[in-house]
């Protein structure tokens, strides 16, 4: 079966979802309001003539600062809204139905059905990375001028934000693969959102056993490149660490695309 | 012509449906009448492909549904409601589920109109009334003009003029060579609207055959019904 009319479907699908666009503007506005924040704190600091108090003044680091933490959200809404807004429940008195019986009417193919769903994810992911991370960067030069020193070389830049959405990418595939799992978007949700924003628990979990750092998210957070005086320390280097993360992405899509493919609806 | 053969399902050790052999002939609406519960909406989702039979076959033209290339096109179908996200407005949904079959998109207001929700094609689906979704279901299920329509409970929260539209809507589609299916639990109904019945009750098949033989014996449809299905399950709504 082609793929082509399956995905142009599925775009057109996960465009008029809210929920979607949803996740586009957390990744785009939150990280938007945190490094005003930390633009405007680096200039404060500067013309106050105490640029000491802070780890450097770098606008890219400044403008970088909330891509771990808001774009991973991001990323994750996305992931998760792709595929629980099929197990979504109409309201009782309409019946109670899911989209899922006409998503699967319309494509019974479902090999083909997930993949299409999870080039959505990667497309919706690169597009909050292409707008989100420059215009970032462009914001926190914008605030500080020439207030900061930047530290970080445009080859580093470059690296950093392409590895950024690489992060951000299989996260969304991962989020894609357990609400697939789960068949509802809820629980997905607040474990993703809460681990990678309010507190780790793989990072808590490094302290009992090293073994945590093969965990996805922790295995690939060196691909952010911080300087490593700045990020704790130990776990995979960005490559091994990358190829593991992705290795649990990769895992996770074949487990959830056979259960998927196999189940009832 | 939809054929179905054998078909049993289990949900754990309960047997949902036990050898459920029929067949919906191609210029007929056949009525698949059962109480709530009988194993109709089971056997139309094995029919769709959306659940997996544990043994027998359901087929389309002597091709299970998963195998069809553009299955819309030659099947309609509408489970339960519109089976539409709510938040999307029902031209977005039509447009999703036209561009997956490769459906022409003017198809979309086309049906709109036949089924009489051109005023409301912006609206969101979470604010459609029952009878709203309804429609907007069988708007997905015309879409890609198909031969067959597979309907479940089609007329479910439709007000009478809506009933009257779609009894007006099936005949006119089986008389064209079309093959009509559609469950229902409302004995009235069927008996306006079916050329041929099958019966379930409790996972099996009790009666297949013409309105006329299967209601042979009997005063009513209803008393065919209850006759045949033994009155279980408090049927009659």
């Amino acid at each position: 079966m082609s793929l082509w009319n399956p995905f142009g479907s599925e775009l057109r699908k996960t465009a008029t979802l809210p929920a979607a666009w949803a996740g586009v503007l957390v990744a785009l506005l939150g990280s938007a309001a945190i490094t005003a924040l930390n633009a405007l704190t680096v200039r404060g600091a500067v013309a106050a003539g105490t640029p000491e108090r802070l780890a450097d003044t770098s606008p890219f680091e400044t403008g970088f600062a909330a891509m771990p933490i808001i774009g991973v959200v991001g990323a994750v809404v996305i992931g998760v809204v792709v595929i629980g807004s099929e197990y979504t429940a109409d309201r009782a008195e309409s019946g109670g139905a899911r989209q899922i019986a006409t998503t699967l009417a319309a494509t019974p193919h479902r090999p083909t059905l997930f993949i299409a769903k999870a080039l959505i994810v990667l497309v919706f992911v690169a597009m909050t990375a292409l707008v989100t991370i420059p215009g970032n960067i462009a914001l926190a030069r914008a605030i500080i001028g020439g207030a900061g020193i930047e530290t970080v070389t445009p080859a580093e830049a470059v690296t950093r934000s392409l590895s950024t959405a690489l992060y951000w990418a299989l996260m969304g595939l991962i989020a894609l693969s357990i609400t697939t799992l789960t068949r509802s978007g809820v629980i997905p949700l607040v474990v993703l959102i809460a681990n990678s924003s309010i507190v780790s628990f793989s990072l808590l979990l490094t302290n009992l056993t090293p073994l945590a750092h093969w965990l996805p998210d922790m295995a690939g957070r060196k691909l952010f490149g911080f300087p490593s005086e700045y990020v704790v320390q130990g776990g995979l280097d960005p490559v091994p660490g990358a190829m593991v993360m992705g290795g649990w992405a990769l895992v996770l899509m074949v487990v959830a695309g056979i259960v998927f493919t196999r189940r009832d609806a | 012509m939809i054929q179905v053969d054998g078909l049993s399902k289990r949900y754990g050790s309960r047997a949902v449906l036990s050898d459920v052999t029929f067949q919906a002939l191609p210029g007929r609406v056949t009525g698949f009448l059962g109480p709530n519960g009988a194993g109709k909406s089971s056997t139309l989702r094995i029919l769709l492909g959306l659940d997996r039979p544990a043994a027998g076959s359901a087929l389309i033209d002597g091709r299970p549904y998963r195998s069809l290339r553009h299955p819309l096109r030659t099947v309609g179908s509408m489970l339960d409601g519109s089976g539409a996200h709510r938040s999307r407005t029902a031209r977005d949904h039509l447009a999703w589920v036209a561009s997956s079959n490769g459906i022409p998109h003017r198809r979309v207001s086309e049906v709109l109109d036949q089924v009489g929700l051109a005023d409301s094609g912006r609206t969101r689906v979470g604010r459609f009334s029952l009878g709203m979704g309804q429609r907007l279901g069988l708007a997905a299920a015309l879409l890609g003009e198909p031969a067959a329509l597979v309907l479940d409970e089609p007329v479910n929260g439709l007000d009478p003029e809506g009933i009257r539209w779609i009894r007006g809507l099936l005949r006119g589609h089986a008389d064209a060579g079309g093959t009509v299916l559609l469950s229902s639990h409302l004995m009235s109904e069927v008996a306006e609207i079916a050329d041929d019945l099958v019966v379930i009750t409790a996972g099996r098949i009790v009666a297949a055959g013409s309105l006329a033989d299967v209601t042979a014996g009997y005063a009513t449809l209803e008393d065919a019904f209850f006759g045949l299905t033994d009155g279980r399950q408090g049927a009659a709504r």
